[in-house]
């Protein structure tokens, strides 16, 4: 057949050698500018050339006022944010305590492909930081594969000075791209920074994942950010472009890739100082924004500002005041204040009728600590009614409930008579 | 009651009860071998000596040590070894003293199922521990949690995984693997005689992209394979993984005394030379060991025929042992099935197992006393390996293969000669196929780019990148072709099957419950799923009720009935090129590639017990294409009137089916035979035998070089059959007046007359 005879074509060529390799001994380094193609298009829209021995890429630099708006903030209230970390200095995972505003290098990718893997080639880094009164954007750009030691080179010889990284999903996706593709040429360019790392899509989840439909960042800038894109070039679209314009060598089919992913690194700064703002209080949240963030604090395993912020919640919210007050109770029965949990309990036990916690805490409560077995025994019968009225699924764990309502009933009735 | 029968009286009831002992045809004794062992070698470390000592090893066998003598060498060696003979030993202890001399060292072993990483890591871990050094083995597969993962990747010294992790999982992920290929000294290959055909290709070349990555990260690991007996080890392990391999099989491993027996049913119809089913003999055989409480395992050559002679058994061990004693084991079966079954048996709560070749390989399930073989497996080689199921641990036992009425088996247990003295058959793989070599550099170009001139393999490439890259699947830059696009290609590419798609197979008797019970390759679903087909799975009968061919799903329900469908399948061919030809006066031979197009046309409902047809039905389903490489004899002129030249045809082909995989090793799925009277191509009588895999593995290649050969053969069998005038043991025909046998002959010896291949 047509192939099978390319093959034995193909065949007459076996004797020859492979040419030897070419790598290793060349000195590298950056060389002067020169002539590559679209140099004018290039030039019209902020970007150039760099050169990097026989090879280039593409950096497209924009620069912005750091008084502009970008949805609901000023770009420059990440200062006023970072700040705030550094006054609170708790051990949340967001909190940039040590770390000035323009060491956060705000960075989004742009690939060839959806999953990870070795061939899924990144061909635009995209960054955004601030740098005195201006919010620098830079976008390095591989202007054809095999280009990568340049970009690389580039890239990573910019960042040095920097800490952290900020990113959107960048901590499953993103960055182990850039570590896989950085494996291929490490040889030849400057090792991985070891950053610091805040990926905001963790946060959107915790704060907005029960309230928006999907917290991709695009629906998230919408709802949230109040930030609203004009004629975005959707990022899926990204890999088609981008291997259209290898085809067709036309750049301007990436001018909307460009815009995107500058959009993108200017959201996150937006981002992080709302996450940030909703953890500091410094801003209008919601009761189920404050609940999810005073979790955020207990899971980071800040007791005293989750208690708070379970407070905050109490005393605004109606819909969250029982998850809250829960919440808290359970916090102040881990720090052995018995007497305020117990008080806490007993308004979780009047606000929801539901709820059989309420009335087993209270019962553990008077058994062990006020010893008034009576009450005990009360709240345990109680909490035992409160159970059976409920649906629940699992059967083996219904069982082993069931057994433990017998259990302290059953023991409780014996210290009462013993009365 | 009465008293248990011991492996003795058996053995003595089998030669003196004539309803058994007439039927034997050959009995074999092959006496017991002594073991030649040398003492532990002094370069051995002397942790893993002391260790192997804590566990009572004092010596090794000679082929264990001519294997550490080659590891020392840094050769790449492949160790053919029958089973039970310590194989595991010749690559642990060469990996081990790597690893207890240099650390970082690490090693890599495949193994053909999951299965038999799981015993073989237990078994290592054995002996790590008793070494004492801390050395990391681990498994690798779909069932590993992620927060493992990522200790196997950074740390793992041994790391031991399948084909098709490796494939899919591992390579396109090097770059999270630079630990393991920098230091990669050892890649053990386990069971390589499974490496054949369409498998064995995919992985030849999954080996050249692991070997491209190690290059890639300045490693050359050494191969170490250990392999069955095959005819050519050590070609199959050269053309799988590239390197030079150094043949290690002078085995020294004990062996107990073994009865190898030839069963042949009894003739029940004289003229027809029609014997009694093989199946219902291999259960009565069966049923005689398992009440006497012998550990059994009967083999059956195809799926079906496993679950038909399950549902005997179960039948027949439900008063005593109870249904569970008795189980089934093939492909078809989730894996968490077979494990528990692979535990039953070792732990003795299993008394008998009905298995296709899945167990041929050497998953770990103890001692069976008893070995039946349910009609000749096709091959020398697959015969010694179920046979090898028997007795593995030193004990007498007992072999006995049950003759079909194919014209093969009849072949060979009418010449045990053959059997006993032939060397076993080559394992042929063609890593070179187009289909599968493709498929191989677009994932090996994923994973690196490559440079023009660069081989794959021995293999020159760039014309292929080109045309990859005219496919936009490739941007070439300079002297580079480069990945861009945005599939992950090795997630579309099976090492497995010919189709890629596997029909799920649903199981919708209760409503409620509705569950996924097994799969099956796309075109076995053609005739095994097609609707009304009785579907057997652990011995219990489903009808298809509904076959989604577009969404590959097939629709099933218990039923209870009486009879198993058969179904018809007919293909016609067309001849697309012709790369080599010979003709003579009378007929002529030619290879080239072929589409042949097939087509499931009706199936027959059979009745158990009596297997007499009992009713029958169309098939719908769309017709299914596949191009790929044939050969054929072509008759140039023929005094034969139509109809005995279509019944001698049919004859011959039937034949053929039979006779062609043993010349060439294959599963006789892997090749199919087709007789037409009026080809295509030519108008001319034809007989066609075709790969079944698109692009064909090169069986038909090798075919159309032993044409001279495969026609002696087949004319011997049809000649030396006792049959008047055709039978199911040649010609495949059981009609009194047929002319079937008479006409084959004619036209055999017509074109036998000519020297067709030359010299």
């Amino acid at each position: 057949m047509a192939l099978k005879k390319k093959l034995n074509m193909l065949k007459k060529h076996m004797s020859h050698d492979s040419p030897k390799e070419t790598q290793g001994i060349v000195h590298r380094r950056e060389t002067p500018a020169q002539q590559v193609p679209h140099q004018s298009f290039w030039q019209e829209n902020g970007a150039a050339p760099y050169f990097f021995d026989d090879d280039h890429c593409i950096i497209k630099e924009a620069v912005f006022d750091k008084e502009m708006s970008w949805g609901r903030y000023k770009l420059a209230d990440l200062e006023g944010a970072v700040e705030e970390w550094n006054r609170q200095k708790s051990a949340h995972p967001l909190c940039a305590d040590g770390i000035h505003a323009d060491e956060l290098l705000f960075f989004d990718t742009e690939t060839t492909g959806l999953s990870g893997g070795a061939g899924n080639t990144i061909f635009m880094l995209g960054m955004s930081r601030l740098i005195g009164d201006q919010v620098k954007v830079q976008q390095y750009f591989l202007p054809q594969p095999g280009s990568e030691v340049a970009m690389y080179h580039y890239f990573l010889n910019h960042i040095k000075e920097l800490k952290n990284l900020v990113t959107y999903n960048g901590k499953s996706f993103d960055w182990p791209q850039v570590k896989t593709r950085h494996t291929l040429i490490r040889d030849f360019v400057p090792s991985l920074p070891a950053f610091g790392h805040f990926d905001l899509l963790h946060g959107s989840r915790r704060l907005w994942k029960d309230s928006l439909p999907s917290v991709r960042l695009s629906i998230v800038e919408k709802e949230i950010l109040d930030v609203h894109r004009v004629e975005d070039t959707p990022g899926y679209l990204a890999p088609m472009l981008y291997f259209q314009y290898l085809q067709e060598r036309d750049p301007s089919l990436l001018k909307g890739v460009f815009t995107h992913n500058e959009w993108d690194v200017l959201s996150l700064m937006t981002l992080y100082i709302h996450i940030s703002k909703i953890l500091q209080g410094l801003t209008f949240t919601t009761g189920k924004e404050t609940y999810e963030a005073a979790r955020w604090f207990e899971a980071a395993g800040e007791t005293e500002l989750a208690l708070a912020k379970f407070y905050d919640v109490m005393n605004s919210d109606q819909i969250h005041y029982t998850d809250a007050a829960k919440a808290a109770a359970r916090i102040l029965k881990k720090q052995k204040k018995m007497k305020e949990s117990s008080e806490l309990w007993e308004m979780v036990l009047k606000c929801a009728d539901k709820d059989e916690e309420a009335a087993t805490e209270l019962s553990k409560y008077h058994e062990h600590h006020t010893k008034d077995m009576e009450k005990a025994l009360f709240y345990a019968v109680l909490a035992y009614d409160r159970w059976k009225g409920k649906k629940r699924l699992l059967r083996a764990k219904e069982a082993k409930d069931q057994a433990a309502f017998h259990i302290r009933i059953e023991r409780l009735e014996k210290r009462v008579q013993q009365l | 009651m009465f008293g248990k029968k011991t492996m003795q009286e058996l053995l003595d009831v089998m030669k003196s009860d004539s309803t058994i002992s007439d039927q034997i045809v050959y009995w074999k004794t092959i006496e017991p071998r002594d073991a030649v062992t040398v003492p532990l070698p002094s370069l051995l470390h002397p942790n893993i000596s002391r260790a192997l000592q804590n566990r009572g090893i004092g010596s090794l066998y000679m082929h264990q040590l001519s294997a550490f003598e080659a590891s020392l060498r840094k050769e790449s060696f492949v160790a053919v070894t029958p089973t039970a003979s310590g194989k595991t030993m010749c690559y642990n202890l060469a990996v081990l003293q790597e690893i207890a001399a240099n650390p970082n060292s690490r090693a890599l072993y495949l193994f053909p199922t999951k299965a038999l990483a799981q015993d073989q890591k237990a078994e290592i871990n054995e002996l790590i521990d008793e070494i004492g050094l801390d050395i990391k083995s681990y498994t690798y597969d779909g069932d590993t949690p992620a927060n493992i993962r990522q200790v196997v990747r950074k740390a793992g010294n041994v790391v031991m995984t399948n084909p098709d992790m490796l494939h899919s999982a591992v390579l396109p992920h090097h770059t999270k693997w630079v630990s393991l290929f920098e230091n990669l000294t050892h890649v053990v290959i386990d069971e390589l005689h499974t490496y054949r055909g369409v498998f064995g290709s995919h992985v030849a070349n999954v080996i050249r992209r692991l070997r491209r990555i190690c290059r890639f990260y300045g490693s050359d690991p050494v191969f170490i394979c250990t392999s069955a007996t095959i005819a050519n080890p050590k070609d199959l392990a050269e053309e799988l993984t590239g390197k030079a391999m150094t043949l290690i099989d002078n085995n020294g491993a004990p062996a107990g005394r073994k009865h190898f027996l030839f069963y042949n049913p009894p003739v029940v119809n004289k003229p027809l030379n029609v014997r009694r089913s093989a199946t219902l003999e291999a259960r009565k055989l069966a049923a005689l060991f398992l009440k006497n409480h012998i550990q059994t395992i009967v083999f059956a050559r195809s799926r079906v025929r496993v679950e038909i002679l399950l549902t005997y058994l179960q039948d027949l061990a439900k008063k005593e042992f109870g249904m569970k004693s008795i189980q089934g084991y093939r492909g078809g079966y989730l894996p968490k099935q077979r494990r528990v079954i692979e535990k039953g048996l070792r732990n003795g709560e299993i008394m008998g197992v009905v298995s296709t070749n899945a167990l041929e390989l050497g998953v770990d399930i103890g001692q069976l006393h008893a070995c039946i073989l349910t009609g000749y497996p096709g091959s020398i080689a697959s015969a010694w390996q179920q046979a090898g199921r028997a007795g593995r641990r030193q004990d007498e036992s007992v072999v006995i293969m049950v003759a079909s009425s194919s014209p093969l088996d009849q072949y060979v247990i009418q010449h045990p000669d053959y059997f006993f003295d032939r060397s076993p058959e080559s394992a042929r793989i063609n890593p070179d196929n187009l289909i599968i070599l493709v498929d191989h550099l677009k994932c090996a170009a994923y994973e690196l780019p490559f440079k023009e001139g660069e081989k794959f393999g021995n293999q020159e490439v760039t014309e292929v990148l080109e045309f990859l890259v005219d496919e936009q699947v490739l941007h070439r830059r300079g002297n580079q072709f480069f990945w861009m696009n945005d599939a992950f290609p090795a997630h579309n590419i099976s090492l497995r099957s010919a189709s890629q798609e596997n029909v799920v197979i649903i199981d919708t008797t209760e409503a409620a419950n509705v569950k996924v019970i097994g799969e099956m390759d796309r075109f076995s679903s053609m005739t095994l799923l097609h609707e009304e087909a009785i579907y057997l799975h652990q011995g219990v009968q489903y009808q298809v009720e509904k076959l989604d061919y577009e969404e590959k799903k097939a629709f099933i329900r218990e039923v209870d009935v009486d009879y198993f469908t058969d179904a018809n399948l007919a293909v016609s061919l067309n001849v697309l090129e012709v790369d080599k030809e010979k003709s003579g006066s009378t007929a002529s031979i030619g290879y080239g590639d072929v589409m042949a197009v097939a087509k499931a046309t009706i199936f027959k409902k059979i009745k158990f017990e009596t297997h007499e047809n009992i009713g029958s039905g169309p098939i719908h389903l769309p017709e299914e294409e596949l191009h790929t490489s044939a050969t054929w004899l072509q008759f140039e002129q023929s005094d034969e009137k139509t109809e005995q030249l279509e019944a001698g045809l049919i004859g011959i082909a039937n034949v053929l089916k039979h006779v062609t995989p043993l010349f060439v090793m294959c599963d006789a799925s892997d090749l199919h035979v087709v007789p037409q009277i009026k080809a295509l191509h030519s108008e001319k009588p034809t007989i066609f035998i075709y790969d079944s895999y698109p692009g064909g593995i090169g069986l038909s290649e090798k075919i159309y070089n032993h044409w001279d050969i495969v026609l002696d053969e087949s004319l011997k069998v049809i000649h030396n059959c006792p049959c008047e005038n055709g039978c199911p043991s040649c010609t495949g025909t059981s009609d009194e007046n047929s002319f079937a046998k008479s006409a084959a002959v004619r036209l055999l010896k017509q074109v036998r007359s000519l020297t067709i291949n030359g010299s």
